[in-house]
């Protein structure tokens, strides 16, 4: 319980310290412009790892939510709908779109499932390309105004915020405790009683409406969105990274993972174009050779003494 | 005699060319221990896959406290009140051993427990059942053989199931772990659980079971007693072969 309250303390510092960023800082816009990213980063991640870490059913596809919630936005600006009446549609169109596509693609395991969703995300962003008369095709969709960075910054935390919160919570329920089982061993679970597949569908569904939530903030934040941008497979492998970078399957892995896809970016996207992603290729070989765990994994080791993992130490009981 | 809680009628599995369960009518009484005997590959297994919902059959129907429940799947069937243990432990491996148990008690049959604290107590329950309440809060994948078998029957109790499928727990037990297990099935069943067991051995089939069923090819070949059945032309050539000259 004491390190429950520690870490509940720490959450809350931190996020007191991100509320207080625009005030201490409101002429630092650099500053303001990397932290929202973190933040907008960091709640897709989360979103992300609810289905392909605390689930284990690892999505290439899911820019497809991005994409959903951006472009919905962007239409309906057009028309001078209310972002209040945009951003909840958004994200409800990705989360009906989840359900029409989870329906075949958890007939599928394992690899089965993660290459099905390649060919999904793919199938969207063909589609955002070719139906020129909504989305504007391969010239994309231009925003007329955004809310100022300030607003923006807010929405990102409060994303960011109720997603790891949603997290935190599902991982110590019920819900929770079905998703771990189905990431282990699917058909123990089943014969526990588990209804796997409605499990997977639900947080699939979750998934979706926060990324379509985020799509929508990201439309908003750059004014112009096209096929590639929100649905392009970089955005879905983006999504991948960075929870593997935190720490799969755990609550805060994914914020820490943004924080570092974000600065990697930012520092090398501006002086090299694409080194970036070899950065990322390199990060990826590092952890899962010495640390599958990723920076969690890490810090539990520093706190451990460097003691090797429990599964290498030989079992106690005879 | 009253109705029986488990009856398959007419049970058939091919896996192509092969008959794995041919034509099995097989009832189960409530609160008996009735065994499942015969040699490898007679179909054992895939009868229990085929009663638990993990495989459907081709043919034939499985009934349970009068409800129909062939076709249905695995976690209908567990919420039903059937439970099925692996033969091969299948642990949650980076579960604690209590949490592997609160699993079961969450999704189970009805009613269930209300919210963590009350699955968590229903858990160790289970695991002060089978003797591991003192490993709750080790991995899971840190127990030995005889351990990660209590905790599929821990699991599986925690289901809170009115019959229990127990497919060869007795399997890489020593004599003394063997002897112990055999306890829990007896106190399992003297609190209401029917069971049904696996087994390939027959000593403590005959020291348990109060009757038993012997599966060759697929095919049941003989019921009753374990005496009568034990003695069965048929069931001792099935295991050791005829002579012939």
């Amino acid at each position: 319980m004491d390190r429950r309250s520690a870490s509940l303390a720490a959450c809350g510092v931190a996020l007191a310290a991100a509320i207080a960023v625009p005030f201490v800082a409101s002429r630092a816009e650099y500053a303001l412009d990397v932290l929202f990213l973190v933040f907008l980063y960091g709640a897709m991640a989360t979103a992300w790892n609810l289905l392909g870490g605390f689930a284990g059913q690892v999505s290439f596809g899911h820019a497809a939510f991005l994409g959903i919630g951006a472009y919905t936005t962007a239409i309906f600006s057009q028309f001078g709908i209310s972002l209040w009446i945009a951003v909840p549609v958004g994200a409800l169109l990705a989360g009906v779109f989840s359900l029409v596509i989870g329906i075949p693609a958890f007939r599928l395991r394992g690899p089965y499932f993660s290459i099905a969703t390649i060919g999904i995300g793919e199938a969207t962003r063909l589609i955002a390309l070719n139906w020129t008369a909504l989305t504007g095709g391969a010239s994309g969709l231009t925003l007329a105004a955004a809310p100022p960075l300030v607003v923006q910054y807010f929405a990102a935390l409060a994303l960011c915020a109720v997603s790891v919160a949603l997290a935190a919570w599902i991982k110590i329920s019920r819900f929770g405790y079905a998703l771990s089982a189905i990431r282990q061993d699917p058909d123990a679970a089943e014969t526990l009683g588990v209804a796997t597949t409605v499990a997977k569908t639900q947080a699939l569904f979750l998934s979706a409406c926060l990324l379509g939530i985020a799509g929508s903030i990201y439309a908003l934040h750059y004014l112009f969105i096209s096929p590639d941008s929100v649905f392009g497979f970089g955005t879905s492998i983006g999504l991948v990274i960075m929870p593997i970078i935190g720490g799969l399957g755990t609550v805060t892995g994914p914020l820490l993972g943004a924080i570092v896809y974000t600065f990697i970016r930012e520092q090398l996207a501006a002086t090299l174009a694409n080194a970036d992603l070899l950065a990322f290729g390199l990060l990826l070989i590092a952890i899962v050779v010495f640390e599958p765990r990723g920076i969690l994994g890490i810090i539990d080791r520093l706190r451990r003494g460097e003691k090797p993992p429990a599964e290498i130490l030989p079992s106690a009981d005879g | 005699m009253a109705e029986p809680i488990l009856a398959c009628r007419d049970l058939t599995k091919r896996f192509g060319g092969l008959v794995a369960v041919n034509h099995v009518d097989l009832d189960v009484e409530q609160g008996e221990i009735l065994g499942l005997i015969g040699p490898n590959g007679a179909g054992k297994s895939t009868l229990f896959r085929l009663i638990a919902g993990i495989m459907h059959p081709n043919a034939g129907t499985v009934t349970f406290a009068g409800r129909r429940i062939t076709n249905r799947s695995a976690h209908d069937v567990c919420v039903a009140g059937v439970a099925a243990t692996h033969q091969i432990v299948r642990p949650f491996r980076d579960m604690t051993v209590l949490d592997n148990v609160v699993v079961g008690a969450f999704f189970g049959r009805r009613p269930r427990p209300h919210g963590r604290a009350a699955a968590r107590e229903a858990a160790m329950t289970a695991l002060t059942f089978c003797g591991l309440a003192q490993r709750a809060h080790s991995d899971a994948r840190a127990l030995n053989l005889s351990g990660q078998k209590r905790l599929e029957i821990a699991r599986a109790l925690a289901t809170r199931p009115e019959v229990l499928l127990l497919d060869e727990v007795l399997a890489g037990l020593n004599p003394t772990e063997t002897d112990q297990t055999l306890e829990l099935v007896r106190t399992i069943r003297s609190h209401g659980t029917t069971i049904v067991m696996v087994e390939h051995n027959l000593r403590a089939v005959r020291g348990v079971c109060s009757r038993i069923v012997a599966l060759v090819n697929g095919s049941k070949i003989a019921e009753g007693s374990p005496e009568s059945v034990l003695n069965d032309e048929q069931v001792i050539s099935a295991y050791l072969g005829t002579t012939h000259a």
